[in-house]
């Protein structure tokens, strides 16, 4: 259930407004209403896309997460393919 | 009524948010093929649109998914997308045309989910401001759950695909069909840009001749080969159902690298009058 909670949290900053605001003003403190795992806590916190998509978040909510970030195609490309 | 309208058509966001990123004779070729739908379109006297599409996480999340969710509110919104290069419109729907759609699946051994709230993103108002620029056609839309897996079986969309068309064909309204996705992509995932033109020319041709054994043979894994997009095809393969193998035309294909997809454009146009 713990990747279901990660793509959650994802989703839910992606689509709902107040969630990215929170999400941005404090990822740390967003996220503790979440059910994560302390790896996925720190791949979320610390932006490790690399690792996101290894724990499983679906191209298309990681992707629209990134681009909130302003990561270019490029960069994302890279990351998840381990380059 | 006979099927006034049929075509199958891409929808990738780039064609109106990043259009020039693409090579002009492709978009040339491209937004020709639009034309020739639009005006093949407003020739058939559609009164209705019923319009097959992928569900892109806008409306739907893990905490409850269906095969596919039919529309039955009286309008909608969209796009969500505001980089979308399509203005914020409100399109109307066909609550009536909906909840038939819906009694006649549950009585023919199919059971939709359905949704009086809907928003549209590219999936939905890609092909409509192409092809219904005036948002002035009522549209039923029915997403498919292309994301979430299992998805649905090509066998299965098939099959809801013949129920959509005994509905259209029985109505009194003029019902047009629109299904929309595809072809080869992989959006955000590791083969982002890579194009399989074998399997997009080998799926139009299946599709082309109306050749419904070889489309519910499509299993997961052979799409899943062609990007996870490619599961957006499972509305072709509804609306081959739909229109019960009757041959198609492929007006385009062109595998669009700035867009990285594979754009397939077909018109069922005569076969829908025939």
């Amino acid at each position: 259930m713990s990747l279901y909670a990660l793509q959650k949290l994802i989703r839910d900053v992606n689509r709902k407004p107040a969630c990215r605001d929170a999400f941005f003003q404090s990822a740390e403190k967003f996220s503790a209403a979440y059910d994560l795992t302390p790896d996925e806590r720190a791949a979320l916190t610390g932006m490790n896309v690399r690792k996101l998509y290894a724990l499983g978040v679906h191209g298309l909510l990681l992707r629209p997460f990134t681009l909130l970030h302003e990561m270019p195609e490029p960069d994302y490309l890279k990351a998840i393919r381990g380059e | 009524m006979p099927i006034s309208f049929a075509c199958a058509v891409s929808h990738a966001p780039g064609m109106t948010a990043w259009a020039n990123a693409a090579p002009q004779a492709q978009k040339d070729r491209i937004y020709g093929g639009f034309e020739r739908l639009r005006r093949e379109l407003d020739a058939s006297g559609t009164q209705v649109l019923v319009l097959l599409t992928s569900e892109h996480w806008a409306n739907f999340f893990l905490d409850h998914i269906g095969a596919f969710c039919v529309g039955r509110a009286a309008s909608y919104r969209g796009p969500i997308e505001p980089w979308l290069q399509i203005e914020k419109t409100e399109i109307k729907g066909d609550p009536e045309l909906a909840a038939e759609l819906l009694e006649t699946s549950y009585d023919e051994g199919i059971e939709p989910s359905f949704a009086y709230e809907l928003e549209f993103d590219h999936g939905t108002m890609v092909p409509l401001h192409f092809l219904n620029p005036r948002m002035d056609r009522p549209v039923v839309p029915i997403f498919f759950n292309t994301l979430a897996v299992p998805q649905p079986t090509a066998r299965r969309c098939l099959e809801f695909g013949r129920v959509i068309g005994k509905v259209a064909a029985r109505s009194k309204q003029r019902i047009g069909l629109i299904a929309t996705g595809g072809l080869s992509h992989d959006p955000g995932e590791r083969n982002h840009g890579v194009i399989d033109t074998d399997f997009d020319q080998q799926f139009m041709s299946a599709m082309a001749g109306g050749n419904m054994d070889r489309l519910a043979r499509y299993s997961r894994s052979e799409l899943a080969a062609a990007g996870a997009g490619a599961f957006e095809l499972l509305s072709w393969v509804a609306l081959a159902g739909a229109l019960a193998g009757r041959k198609g035309e492929t007006i385009v294909y062109e595998a669009v690298k700035p867009w990285a997809t594979g754009i397939g454009m077909m018109t069922f146009a005569q076969a829908a009058a025939a």
